[in-house]
């Protein structure tokens, strides 16, 4: 129902670019999560299929709809498409009501349906407040409202959890994560962090300096990332060099490189590949340890566990199926 | 839509050509030569018309730096009695525009004036003091206009100067030596910025310039256009007072670049003014009140006693009507300058080209240039542009409509709006940048165009600026001398001109009535814009 050919946009002339030839498809009903650092070019990816910026190259078609393309510009308000700000841009000089009301002024039952989503966000008690009187996540939960209200074709959220504290995000990727699938609309969310995508995301896109790296569900991206940038924006990961691969007598395919996660290293267990190290540091962050090692092979490896003191020997070692393998 | 018609850009260009056109004008007639006279003018006129210029720029501009920044520094860091009544009394000599205090003055010093007067009655010898020449016209200007620099370095002392003098005081310099090696360089692009508008207004003024018979730039225009009746002098003249106006704010320009020490971030911590001795305070206090006695007090009284004295003559009903004629006027005025304004700023932003963002601020220059120069680049136009609408309406509806721009207020309310739009274009501009730019994408995305989007959302966002706008050009219009002159029309009348007329006429305590019309309306509503600031 979305479908984006080839995009592009630079903000110098080519000189460099925000968005590269990025082209992707997504089905009625699909919740993905756009995922990148910041300056990765989500922000414009998401500002183009909104019509806030006009692409340099490439064409982004809605339902059938050419929405741009080199002949064509359709204006952002003959979209259809809901956008979610990061700082929620409520209209500060207008109820909740009101704010939810302004993108439905034309229709038929406005009031019903404005009652009608704000109830769905939890907020139909406090429809005659203003925006300032309410907390950040109140006003997160608006801002969805009011996006809803028109029966958007596709609902963006842009960092939609990332002004609030851990506690309350948690909670609420839950509660709009239930709203959005409740809806069926077809949504995605742009964030910077990989908890949050893999919590409300059927599928997961990568952007790395604008250009789509990967696009999977999300279990197959932390299994089969097909990149040591992907695999490490899922945890960290140690790159098996050529003297890693031979300290643990695990010779792999040299055409490849390798990696494996930190978490998938067992110390003193029986498992395929090992070798025997000395502990040199260990530093204690709360829920896990890090010890810094030294491997009998003269190598540095640091890993993370529950227990260990300086000067103990230990054996460490991995599975070959926990083996992260991409193409050069 | 077509992808590739950006009509807001085509918009913001459209209003730049219209605000440029006086400038234009004037680039453009200096290819038909200059007229008959300006060989006269340049052998024995110009030496004295660029001295004279470039006396007054040197002399006020000391004048201002001394009243301005001492007084500035002295109410930002010092406690005396009434200091908060001296700190918004001293930006009143503004209220008065150059021209009534030179009346005041001619006034006060004259024979049997005030200052005669005073002497006598503490028993003195009357020493004649003549004001009427060009050092009197510097003290006039200087001291009617040190408000600029006074607002622009307080602010500066006010705001970003605390912490440092915390330093300063730390590592144990005296309060002398801090301001002379600390805030002064430190506050110097401030202070300039101040400086650079009253120079502009010196170069503009016409009224005190002519009452007291200093030949400038202005009073030159003014001879060549309607003395001589010579437009080509006149242009010639104008051309090169631009190049002397745009030397100066590239000067303003070139300073800013090399320091830029003024940073945005404001400290809202009030500042820690120093309570000194007795005898200190006293002398603080004096300071302090010597400019505003100088710059409000004095001149305002003797208008007062004109106007008591003049009361029963100039005060009937046509003087009424012309006083509403005046305030139509300059509420006409401050309407359509708001409306081009945020059109600027609008459209510009609408045409998302950064180039199209930075040459909209170019519209702002028209502040610079003098009035009598946009008076003349807009008159110019204008009578071609009349004579060929009256041949047009006469062929084909056989119809005689006059001058339907240079006969009306067309012309004049044009070109208040090339010498105002700065006025309005930066409370507007201000304000505007406050809204997040997420609020109106915000607004775009539920469904509502660009247009609506300003009315709903943006207008009541933007509003405090847009008053504040309004009423800043209002003022502004109100008291505008030397461009009303050349472009009002035979019917229509203004208070400042009113006023001029009678100082003209050899009759200026008349000119007391209309000057205090002028004077109480700027102070109405900048006391209510103060309120609702402060709001």
């Amino acid at each position: 129902m979305l479908e984006i050919h080839s995009l592009s946009k630079s903000y110098d002339k080519g000189k460099s670019f925000a968005l590269k030839n990025v082209s992707f498809n997504l089905n009625e009903g699909d919740v993905c999560a756009l995922v990148g650092e910041s300056g990765s070019g989500k922000t414009t990816l998401v500002r183009l299929i909104a019509g806030l910026e006009t692409p340099d190259a490439g064409n982004i078609v809605l339902n059938g709809e050419m929405f741009s393309s080199l002949h064509n510009f359709v204006p952002p308000e003959k979209r259809k498409v809901g956008l979610v700000f990061q700082e929620y841009a409520l209209f500060p000089h207008m109820t909740l009501f009101k704010n939810v009301l302004y993108g439905i002024s034309r229709q038929k039952n406005k009031k019903i349906r404005a009652q009608e989503v704000l109830d769905l966000v939890g907020l139909g008690e406090m429809k005659e407040r203003y925006p300032h009187q309410l907390s950040g996540g109140q006003q997160q939960r608006v801002a969805l409202a009011r996006a809803l209200a028109p029966n958007p074709s596709l609902l963006i959220l842009d960092e939609p959890f990332s002004n609030l504290d851990a506690m309350l995000r948690a909670q609420l990727r839950n509660e709009i994560f239930e709203i959005v699938k409740k809806t069926g609309v077809t949504a995605i969310f742009v964030t910077h962090d990989t908890q949050d995508a893999l919590a409300v995301a059927d599928e997961i896109l990568i952007l790395q300096k604008g250009e789509l790296i990967q696009k999977d569900e999300a279990a197959n991206l932390y299994i089969k990332p097909n990149s040591i940038y992907v695999a490490s924006l899922f945890g960290n990961t140690i790159h098996l060099s050529q003297e890693l691969q031979s300290a643990f007598k695990c010779p792999l395919n040299p055409k490849c490189s390798h990696a494996i996660r930190h978490e998938n290293f067992a110390i003193n267990e029986e498992c395929e590949h090992v070798t025997h190290a000395r502990v040199i540091k260990r530093t204690f962050l709360g829920n896990k340890t890090q010890l810094l090692l030294k491997l009998d092979s003269g190598q540095n490896l640091a890993v993370f566990t529950k227990d260990g003191n300086v000067a103990d020997r230990i054996k460490i070692g991995f599975n070959s199926t926990d083996v992260l393998e991409f193409n050069n | 839509m077509k992808r590739d018609s950006n009509k807001w850009a085509l918009l913001t260009v459209a209003i730049l050509v219209f605000i440029a056109l006086p400038v234009v004008t004037i680039g453009i007639e200096l290819f038909s030569g200059p007229g008959e006279t300006w060989g006269h003018i340049v052998d024995n006129l110009l030496p004295d018309y660029l001295w004279n210029s470039l006396f007054l720029i040197l002399a006020c501009g000391i004048l201002v730096l001394l009243f301005g920044v001492s007084t500035a520094w002295l109410v930002a860091r010092f406690e005396f009695p009434l200091r908060k009544q001296l700190e918004w009394l001293l930006i009143l000599p503004l209220a008065i525009p150059g021209y009534i205090v030179a009346y005041a003055y001619a006034g006060i010093f004259d024979y049997g004036g005030s200052f005669q007067l005073l002497l006598e009655a503490a028993g003195l010898e009357f020493v004649r003091i003549d004001i009427m020449n060009k050092f009197g016209l510097a003290f006039v200007l200087g001291i009617s206009l040190f408000p600029y620099v006074y607002v622009s370095s307080r602010a500066f002392f006010i705001n970003q100067a605390n912490s440092l003098l915390e330093a300063s005081e730390m590592l144990g310099v005296g309060q002398f030596k801090t301001f002379f090696r600390l805030m002064l360089p430190m506050a110097r692009p401030a202070i300039v910025a101040g400086l650079i508008l009253v120079l502009m207004e010196v170069l503009n003024d016409y009224g005190a310039a002519k009452y007291y018979g200093v030949n400038t730039f202005t009073v030159g225009i003014f001879r060549s256009w309607f003395a001589l009746e010579e437009p080509e002098t006149a242009v010639y003249l104008s051309a090169l007072l631009i190049v002397i106006v745009f030397t100066l704010i590239l000067l303003e320009k070139f300073q800013r670049r090399k320091v830029q020490f003024n940073s945005n971030r404001s400290n809202n911590r009030s500042i820690d003014r120093k309570k000194p001795g007795r005898r200190q305070q006293v002398l603080i206090f004096i300071a302090v009140l010597i400019p505003v006695l100088l710059g409000f007090i004095f001149p305002l009284s003797q208008l007062i006693f004109w106007a008591v004295l003049t009361f029963d003559k100039v005060f009937d009903a046509s003087f009424l009507a012309l006083s509403l004629q005046s305030f139509w006027i300059a509420c006409l005025t401050a309407f359509v300058t708001v409306v081009m304004a945020i059109t600027l700023i609008y459209f510009s932003k609408w045409s998302r080209l950064g180039f199209i963002k930075n040459i909209a601020k170019l519209g702002v220059l028209g502040y610079a240039i003098p009035g009598a120069v946009i008076a003349i680049g807009i008159m110019i136009p204008m009578i071609s542009i009349d004579k060929w609408l009256i041949s047009f309406f006469d062929r084909f509806f056989n119809m005689d409509v006059g001058l339907l721009i240079t006969g009306t207020v067309v012309a004049l309310i044009y070109a208040y709006v090339v010498r105002f739009l700065a006025v309005a274009y930066n409370p507007i501009e201000s304000t505007s940048l406050k809204v997040s730019n997420t609020i109106p994408d915000s607004s775009r995305i539920l469904g509502v165009g660009n247009i609506s989007t300003f009315f709903k959302i943006e207008f009541p966002l933007i509003r405090t600026g847009i008053a504040s706008a309004f009423i800043l050009v209002f003022i502004d219009a109100l008291k505008e001398l030397p461009l009303t002159l050349i472009l009002k029309p035979f019917h229509v009348n203004t208070l400042a001109v009113k006023a001029y007329e009678y100082a003209s006429d050899e009759m200026v305590m008349e000119a007391a009535i209309p000057s205090l019309f002028i004077i109480v309306t700027v102070m109405l509503p900048v006391i209510f814009l103060n309120r609702m600031l402060i709001k």
